[in-house]
């Protein structure tokens, strides 16, 4: 035992826990990891209510772990980690409450078994949970679609589920293919637009039956439809 | 006098050293609650495979639990000592603290091993994506803190207690109760949030 560690006790600050201190908090946290434990597992409390109360008991949890085990806010003078602490959680709560209203409302407006399918369909799964999603699998017969000096030929496209319809643009300027009628849209197979720079084409797969039409977002009189027989 | 200034100038270091720490810590928390935030808003995407519902066994995780909250108990009786100068002490409730760290990290694993065995990896979608990358992190970090606990115990056997050594162990004790508080939020939204 070195020498200069016997002074050590007699800090004059107060930052540093007891014996007394470290039992009341162990067992503290002991009791708050049953409580939330037994009311998951016994279902007493179900839904909204258990999962407000377990997450208010980890808080609790979190500031007896604080209090008692890391000894925040008994330090000396000014207590900047005490300033720094608090300023941490509110960014945290910005983060994380903020992501979770966002992807919320993104939800809202596309449901999880939406966004199977649109993932199935772009990655060409054709089973998901023993269903069929409809994806498509290999190709099939491709169909052009030519816009040209503002024209669109053929008006008229027929073609099969799974074929594949390309939109070629030899215009000097970019056209946005859009589905639907102008200007509120409708999605077709998860593409809400196609950009289609001049020179170029785009393809997508024909993986929803019914006419659809389409036409320029930038230049609405350039339209034109296809049907899918199933 | 001249013993006294040296006396406040190695204090007001020590307070540096703990406030650099101190923030250390919170950037490394918020870390956490961003790859919380990522779990929160992916869990549900599963692509129509199992939920951690099916998967997560709660016995184990509350017996992670325990471990882990007993070891930061434990880590706290060593601090303890470790002011008082006992050197046997320290080495004694460390000790115990350093098993306890291992014991929980070897049941992570065992964990982690039979979702990878029946098929279940950081790849298969985005839940487990999220699940692997948050609990993982905070697998990574007991690594790092049984690792330098480690380090640190070897220091203490061979040159015994000093004022250096203290400070040293009170770093490495915030750093561990850190991890247990990063814990009972995994324990709670993660594996208690499954079954609610």
């Amino acid at each position: 035992m070195s020498k200069t560690s016997h002074h050590l006790p007699d800090h004059p600050k107060g930052d540093h826990g007891t014996m007394h201190s470290y039992i009341i908090g162990f067992l503290l946290s002991l009791l708050f990891t049953a409580i939330p434990y037994y009311l998951v597992v016994s279902k007493s409390v179900t839904g909204t209510a258990l999962l407000a109360t377990i997450l208010g008991i980890a808080v609790l949890q979190m500031a007896i772990q604080i209090f008692f085990f890391l000894h925040l806010g008994r330090g000396p003078k000014p207590l900047y980690n005490v300033v720094f602490f608090v300023s941490t959680v509110g960014i945290i709560l910005v983060v994380v409450l903020g992501s979770i209203f966002i992807m919320d409302n993104l939800q809202y407006n596309m449901t999880g078994a939406e966004v199977n399918k649109y993932l199935a369909q772009k990655e060409g799964i054709s089973q998901l949970g023993g269903e069929k999603t409809g994806a498509c699998q290999g190709t099939n017969a491709n169909h052009k679609v030519t816009l040209k000096s503002g024209k669109v030929s053929p008006l008229h496209t027929e073609a099969r589920l799974c074929d594949t319809i390309t939109f070629i643009n030899e215009d000097d300027m970019v056209r946005e293919i859009t589905f639907g009628q102008h200007p509120k849209h409708d999605a077709y197979s998860g593409n809400n637009d196609l950009l289609v720079r001049k020179g170029r084409g785009k393809t997508i797969t024909l993986n929803q039956p019914g006419t659809y039409k389409f036409h320029d977002h930038l230049n609405p009189d350039i339209a034109g439809d296809f049907t899918v027989i199933p | 006098m001249a013993h006294a200034l040296a006396e406040s100038h190695e204090e007001a270091a020590n307070d540096r050293v703990m406030f650099g720490f101190w923030v250390y810590l919170m950037t490394d928390l918020l870390m956490f609650a961003v790859l919380f935030a990522v779990y929160a808003v992916l869990q549900g995407n599963t692509l129509g495979g199992p939920t951690g519902r099916d998967l997560f066994s709660l016995p184990l995780v509350l017996a992670e639990t325990l471990i882990l909250l007993t070891s930061s108990f434990t880590c706290g009786i060593g601090m303890i000592a470790a002011r008082a100068g006992n050197k046997n002490q320290v080495l004694t409730w460390f000790g115990i603290t350093f098993t306890l760290g291992l014991m929980f990290l070897g049941l992570e694993l065992y964990e982690f091993a039979e979702l990878i065995h029946e098929g279940h990896t950081i790849t298969t979608n985005a839940f487990f994506s999220s699940f692997f990358t948050l609990v993982g992190t905070h697998g990574l970090h007991i690594i790092s803190g049984l690792l330098w606990m480690a380090i640190t115990l070897i220091y203490v056997l061979k040159r015994g207690l000093n004022k250096h050594m203290v400070r040293k162990l009170t770093l490495l004790s915030l750093f561990w109760h850190f991890l247990d508080i990063v814990w009972i939020f995994i324990f709670t939204i993660v594996y208690l949030r499954a079954f609610v």
